[in-house]
């Protein structure tokens, strides 16, 4: 279990002023569940995942897992799996070396390297310098090295980031697998559709607060908006009769989009008063399109092309941006 | 298998018979020091230079140094190829710490070992133990063949006495110069950065402030890092004003400790 209090970072920009990265969130990642760690770049998903990791010190606030402080365990890599990134291993260095070092210095047996390795998939190469590895093969020995210590908590920053169909597969399976074996599994990602297929539980992160903390079906109805698409020849007496009985009702195009009745219940309503209908289609908003809404106002740094770039704002988030 | 189910269908940590200390992080540095190949071109480089140019030297200089014109010991040369090694020394030192910065494999071994004061003890101990055995090494080969030459013009020395001690001398130097740059890696985290700067310190700035008038140009020279260090690794010194060799010495141990203190400061309060 991963639990934070009034977790905050604040970082110094080059102007001498401070910039809040993550503002006092509060969660709890429970055990049993993939739980989905959703927000833009740069909304503060990598700076918790190393607050939790003891790799930065949070401002203020706490973190926990397992009950205490990260630095406090006493084989850390035994209680949490982390993968950061996969670029955290030096190129020079086999894989079976890079895993070798990391069961050393956490008194595991050496025998568990061949295990994760194979876990993984990795066998084969493991003794050719990781230098050599494609992003996805780089992907996997980070998924071997947090599951050295057989640990209980998992944490994994963007692990589908450079994978192929295949491999993207592979994450989700595997961590169902371990959610499903009572571990916690903490996943980051700023892709909502992969999380969609992923995650029982949601954490959105935007600008370094917590916008929602609910499971996948809750956050599907709540902020997946639905609407039944109405398509006919008079178009007009179909849209007085719907507004007529208190739905919301808007035309775009040649289509109605009616809001608060399912399409079966629409269709009987035109039936009854006689009316032709061209197509009558439940349209379901996707899991992205929630997300979008709900980060809008929350992204860090907007494209140049986009409307908001009109804001006085947007100019400075994208300098800063491009300073990253 | 280390986690275990509970009741309540979460896992938890099962106590582990042996709790990783200091032993495991040495372990691992031990590991990670023998598996880059950087490791053994450096070291490879180190035992070349530091015996090879001590060698060709005693070679070319013996019937010089055999003759009355002769204004140098030949004390000085019988150790001469260390302080090119001494390069190497540097050159390891950065990789070890510098590497890990730039790979961003830095934030694999603190989590791994979230102590940073053990992080930085043990990657110590590691390279000091390997420099001295290399070093040494390097200055008893260089020693073997260069003698051979010295000898052979009537000049020879027995292994006893300030030779021998310029032999494990050697070996300390390096490991003083290999933990002097790995403070300065930790404080600059990076590779080009830190050896830049430890050589312009030892190199040219060790001979730069002999330029320096009166005692207080004295002294400087005297108490600059490699000029202090490396009085040590040779039986007599080209510079007669330098410290003697274990007064030197100290001083250079006692920079390293200040250079390491501020290294462990700035570890700890930095974000990895």
């Amino acid at each position: 279990m991963i639990r934070a209090h009034a977790l905050t970072k604040r970082f110094a920009t080059e102007k001498g002023q401070s910039r809040v990265a993550v503002d006092g969130i509060d969660f709890v990642v429970e055990p049993g569940r993939v739980t989905g760690f959703l927000g833009p770049n740069g909304a503060g998903k990598s700076t918790t995942m190393r607050m939790i990791l003891g790799l930065d010190a949070p401002t203020s606030g706490t973190v926990s897992v397992n009950g205490h402080r990260y630095a406090a365990a006493p084989a850390p890599l035994r209680e949490i799996g982390a993968l950061l990134d996969a670029h955290a291993i030096h190129p020079g260095r086999s894989a079976r070396d890079h895993l070798r070092w990391m069961a050393a210095s956490n008194g595991i047996p050496t025998t568990r390297v061949g295990e994760v390795l194979e876990l993984v998939g990795l066998e084969a190469v493991a003794g050719q310098r990781a230098g050599r590895y494609s992003l996805g093969m780089g992907q996997r020995l980070g998924i071997a090295a947090a599951m050295l210590g057989d640990p209980p908590v998992v944490v994994l920053d963007e692990p589908v980031n450079g994978l192929d169909p295949e491999g993207i597969r592979w994450v989700r399976t595997f961590a169902r697998q371990l959610a499903d074996e009572g571990r916690t599994v903490f996943i980051s990602s700023h892709l909502m559709s992969e999380m969609a297929l992923m995650a029982d539980h949601l954490l959105v992160i935007g600008r370094g607060s917590i916008l929602a903390d609910c499971s996948m079906s809750e956050f599907m109805s709540d902020h997946a908006a639905s609407y039944v698409r109405v398509k006919a020849p008079a178009l007009g007496d179909v849209g007085n009769l719907l507004t007529g009985r208190g739905l919301e009702v808007s035309r775009v195009e040649d289509e109605l989009r009616v809001v608060g009745l399912d399409a079966s219940a629409v269709g009987e309503l035109v039936f009854r008063h006689g009316l032709v209908l061209h197509e009558l289609t439940l349209v379901l908003s996707s899991l992205e399109d929630a997300f979008m809404a709900l980060t809008a106002d929350s992204v860090e740094y907007h494209a140049a092309t986009e409307p908001t770039a009109t804001e006085p704002t947007a100019t400075e988030r994208a300098r800063s941006g491009a300073r990253r | 298998m280390t986690a275990t189910l509970t009741e309540s269908g979460s896992l938890v940590v099962a106590p582990d018979a042996r709790r990783p200390g200091f032993v495991e992080a040495l372990r691992a540095e031990w590991v990670k020091l023998r598996t880059v190949r950087s490791t053994w071109w450096t070291l490879i480089a180190a035992f070349v230079l530091g015996a090879g140019l001590t060698i060709l030297m005693c070679w070319g200089n013996a019937d010089w140094l055999a003759s009355p014109e002769a204004d140098e010991s030949p004390g000085s040369f019988i150790t001469w190829g260390m302080m090119i090694a001494q390069i190497t020394a540097v050159v390891l030192g950065a990789l070890v710490v510098t590497t890990e910065y730039g790979t961003g494999m830095i934030r694999s071994t603190f989590a791994a070992v979230p102590s940073r004061g053990r992080v930085l003890a043990a990657k110590s101990v590691v390279l000091v133990a390997v420099l001295f055995v290399v070093g040494t090494v390097t200055a008893l080969a260089g020693y073997l063949g260069g003698n051979y030459f010295l000898d052979r013009e009537g000049i020879g020395m027995a292994l006893e006495g300030d030779v021998l001690r310029s032999m494990y001398g050697s070996g300390l130097f390096l490991a003083g110069i290999g933990l002097f740059t790995v403070a300065v890696g930790f404080l600059l985290r990076h590779t080009a950065g830190t050896i830049s700067v430890v050589l312009a310190l030892m190199l040219i700035l060790g001979n730069m402030v002999n330029l320096v008038p009166g005692t207080f140009g004295e002294w400087l020279t005297k108490l600059m890092p490699g000029n202090a260090g490396s009085v040590v690794a040779t039986p007599v010194s080209f510079n007669p004003d330098l410290l003697d060799a274990w007064t030197g010495f100290g001083v250079f141990v006692a920079e390293i400790a200040v250079l390491l203190a501020a290294a462990y400061v700035v570890l700890r309060r930095r974000d990895a």
